[in-house]
Parts: C-alpha cells; sequence; structure tokens
C-alpha cells in the first residue's frame, strides 16, 4: 500500500495523467486530497502545453544563411582578425627587443671570441712606441700578426724596411673588425698624408712610415 | 570506429535515400562532409520547436529568433566535434538551453530594479511580484488572451533554473532523461525541480486552473 506522497510523486513523474497505472487510480479514487492534486496537476499540463505555439519567421533560413556566410568568411580569415592582428604585433615587437637585447649584450660580435685569458694579456701587453719626432729610422713595433686578408699598404719607410702588411702592436684589437689602418707615409721620398677615415670605434693603429714611428690611436669615428 | 560509421552514414545518405528520410544522426555526418542540404533539412526540422522554446524562456519574440538561428550555427559549426552518444534533439536543446540562460543571466545583469523586487523565493533568489489575476474577463479572445500573457509571465517570473526544466518538460514534452541529459543533471534533480517549478506556477496560475 502506497503512501499519499508516494502516488503524488506518481502523478507528478507520469508522462501523461492518463497513463497513471491502476493502483494509482484506485488510490485518486478512494483520496480526495490526491484527486484534487492529480486534477490540479493536469490543469496546469493543460494550459502550460495549449498556449500558442511561435513559429519561425518566413525569413528565417535567409537570414541563417546569411549569418553563417558572414561566420564562414569570419573563419576564413581569423587570422586577419584585431585578435591576430594584436598577437602578429607583440610577436614582432618581442623579436625586436630580443634583436637588439642580443646586439647591446654583445651576442653577435666576434670581438667576445677574442678577448684574451688575462694572462695572455699580460703576455701580450704592449710595449710603449717612443715618439720620436725626427727621427730618422723608423723602429716598428712588435710584430703580434699579420693581417693578409685587407688591401695591403705599402708604406716606404725612409732608409728601412718597408712595411708590405698592416702590422698589429701587442694588445691592438684586429683592423678587420670593421676598422681602417691609417697610414701617413711617404711614397718614395714624398710624404703622403693619409686622410684620417676611420669606421667604427675600434683602437685603431696608427701607423707613420715617415717621420713618426707607428703608435696606437685611440678610439676614432 | 564512430568516424567510420558516420562515413558511412554520409555514403548511405548520398545515395539511394532521400534527404528527408535521413535520421538527424545521418544528416549530421552529411553537415560534416559539407553536405549544405543536409543542413538546411535539420534547420527545416528544428526551427519551429527551438524558436518556441527559447520564446517561452525569454518572452521576446524578436530575441528568440535570433537565438534560435545562433543555436543552428553552433549545430554547423561544430558538427565535426558532435559525437552520436544522444539524441540529436538533445544536444540542440542543449545548446539553446544555454543561449537563453546566457541571455537571462546578461538581462539580470543589467535588469533595472522594479518596485516588485524585494520578493526572494526558498532558494533566496529574487523575485517579481506577480499576484494571480482574478478579474472575470467577459470576452472569449481577451480571455485567451490575458492566460497566455499570463502563462508567459508565470513562466518568465520562475528562477532559471526551474525554468528550462519546466519547458522542455510542459512545453516541449521531452522525457525527464532527456531533460536530464539537455541539462546536464541527474534525473532526480530534474524530477525535484520540475516539481518545485509545477508548485510556483500553480499558485501564479490558481485562476486559470
Amino acid at each position: 500500500m502506497r503512501g499519499c506522497n508516494e502516488i503524488r510523486q506518481m502523478i507528478d513523474e507520469a508522462d501523461k495523467p492518463e497513463l497513471l497505472s491502476f493502483e494509482v487510480n484506485q488510490h485518486i479514487r478512494r483520496c480526495r486530497d490526491c484527486e484534487t492534486f492529480a486534477d490540479q496537476r493536469a490543469g496546469l499540463r493543460t494550459l502550460l502545453a495549449s498556449g500558442t505555439r511561435v513559429t519561425a519567421p518566413i525569413n528565417f533560413d535567409a537570414v541563417l544563411n546569411a549569418r553563417l556566410a558572414e561566420v564562414k568568411s569570419r573563419r576564413s580569415f581569423a587570422w586577419l582578425s584585431s585578435a591576430g592582428y594584436l598577437r602578429l604585433g607583440a610577436a614582432t615587437a618581442g623579436l625586436v627587443v630580443m634583436i637588439f637585447a642580443a646586439q647591446y649584450t654583445g651576442l653577435f660580435s666576434r670581438d667576445a671570441e677574442r678577448v684574451p685569458a688575462p694572462q695572455d694579456m699580460a703576455a701580450v701587453a704592449p710595449k710603449p712606441v717612443p715618439l720620436r719626432p725626427g727621427a730618422s729610422t723608423v723602429e716598428p713595433p712588435e710584430v703580434q700578426h699579420v693581417v693578409a686578408s685587407v688591401p695591403r699598404a705599402t708604406i716606404g719607410a725612409r732608409g728601412g724596411t718597408p712595411i708590405g702588411a698592416r702590422v698589429m702592436p701587442r694588445g691592438y684589437s684586429a683592423a678587420e673588425d670593421g676598422g681602417v689602418v691609417l697610414v701617413r707615409g711617404t711614397n718614395g721620398e714624398m710624404d703622403v698624408p693619409m686622410p684620417t677615415v676611420s669606421v667604427g670605434a675600434q683602437p685603431l693603429l696608427y701607423v707613420s712610415a715617415g717621420k713618426q714611428p707607428a703608435r696606437g690611436v685611440g678610439a676614432s669615428f | 570506429m564512430a568516424a567510420v560509421t558516420h562515413q558511412a552514414q554520409a555514403i548511405e545518405l548520398s545515395g539511394s535515400r532521400s534527404i528527408e528520410a535521413a535520421n538527424d544522426h545521418e544528416l549530421l555526418a552529411a553537415i560534416r562532409d559539407g553536405d549544405e542540404v543536409a543542413f538546411q533539412e535539420i534547420v527545416r526540422r528544428y526551427r519551429n520547436p527551438i524558436t518556441n522554446f527559447v520564446y517561452r524562456m525569454l518572452d521576446d519574440y524578436d530575441r528568440s529568433v535570433e537565438l534560435a538561428q545562433e543555436t543552428f550555427i553552433r549545430v554547423y559549426t561544430s558538427a565535426s566535434r558532435y559525437q552520436a552518444n544522444y539524441s540529436f534533439s538533445t544536444y540542440i536543446y542543449r545548446i539553446a538551453t544555454n543561449l537563453a540562460i546566457s541571455e537571462l543571466r546578461k538581462r539580470k545583469r543589467r535588469k533595472v530594479v522594479s518596485l516588485f523586487s524585494p520578493f526572494a523565493n526558498d532558494d533566496g533568489e529574487a523575485i517579481e511580484l506577480d499576484p494571480p489575476d482574478l478579474k472575470v474577463l467577459q470576452d472569449e479572445a481577451l480571455i485567451e488572451n490575458e492566460r497566455r500573457r499570463a502563462v508567459a509571465r508565470a513562466i518568465t517570473s520562475l528562477p532559471e533554473k526551474y525554468r528550462a526544466a519546466i519547458v522542455l518538460r510542459d512545453v516541449e514534452g521531452l522525457s525527464y532523461d532527456q531533460i536530464a541529459e539537455t541539462l546536464k543533471l541527474s534525473e532526480g534533480t530534474v524530477k525535484s525541480r520540475i516539481n518545485r517549478a509545477r508548485n510556483l506556477l500553480k499558485e501564479k496560475l490558481s485562476a486559470y486552473i
């Protein structure tokens, strides 16, 4: 024997009021409260279901197709959307910042590879080159290495040995890093002053093949 | 395996069977393969029920039509992700329900405070005072019109969690398990919500029952 609560639950959950089981119908006949409950539920369900059902408008399909075409075109060019632009711009800005940072820190510079160890620095410390105005002979500084990759400048030393290659004293940077070896000297018996043109900020070798001996020159622009 | 099944259905659909005879799963498989005619058939089958369902949820016809169209757009764009574990009607009603509830929440956020708002239901949610209209109307058309408006007002005054369940059950006629799948709730919770909704509606519509 089921109680009223259980019967009402079965009434409420029934798919259709007319499809209640025999047991529930028997109970409803005997119980006035449950009968009232069943009538109210049936009336409410009828009221809710009887409301006029709205239908889609005539132009529903046309508007839908237009909206769908718009969505499709948006998806085709999604990468051109504002969000896509933002992503592209952010990526470009990030790349530029990384390149600048790498350049600024010297990541791409070959100078970093050439920095000698401290003990080597001591070993290759350049000897001071005396500046002796009026000296007739050139005492070239101790040759550290000869760079043959740049055009050679033949410097005719007065009575001395011609310098056939660019010479670098110890401790000076190599000219192939972008600098230009400035040479002032003589061509035969004539002094040929050469313009002091240089590029970069490397310490350059300043060679005078004439009266002045070679000397180091600081950064020039 | 599912993909193979869908492919087979699509092939079958493009073969001897007419588009009207195809079931929803076959149509979805065809839509996935880019068949526009299959999509039009799905729209033809569901545009009125979905529009009506959203209208009963919102009581706003123009917005209901827009959301019904949005429902079909989502069906189309997510056809490749559709899994035929449930019936398609459950799937499309779920999309429509989510859109309608989202719309209700948007409206709730920008809602103007009414003089009748300070009332709350048992769950603490604000509800508008909607006393039953006990006046007797003489004209049948007016009575019918007033009854429709009263039902619409009563439904829209329900909390959204009750509203979706009662509309799906008593207006659209879905079964409890379909509603449970649509709302992603247990069947017991669905039954409880429908019972609560009916009790609330009974009070509001007592003059018409």
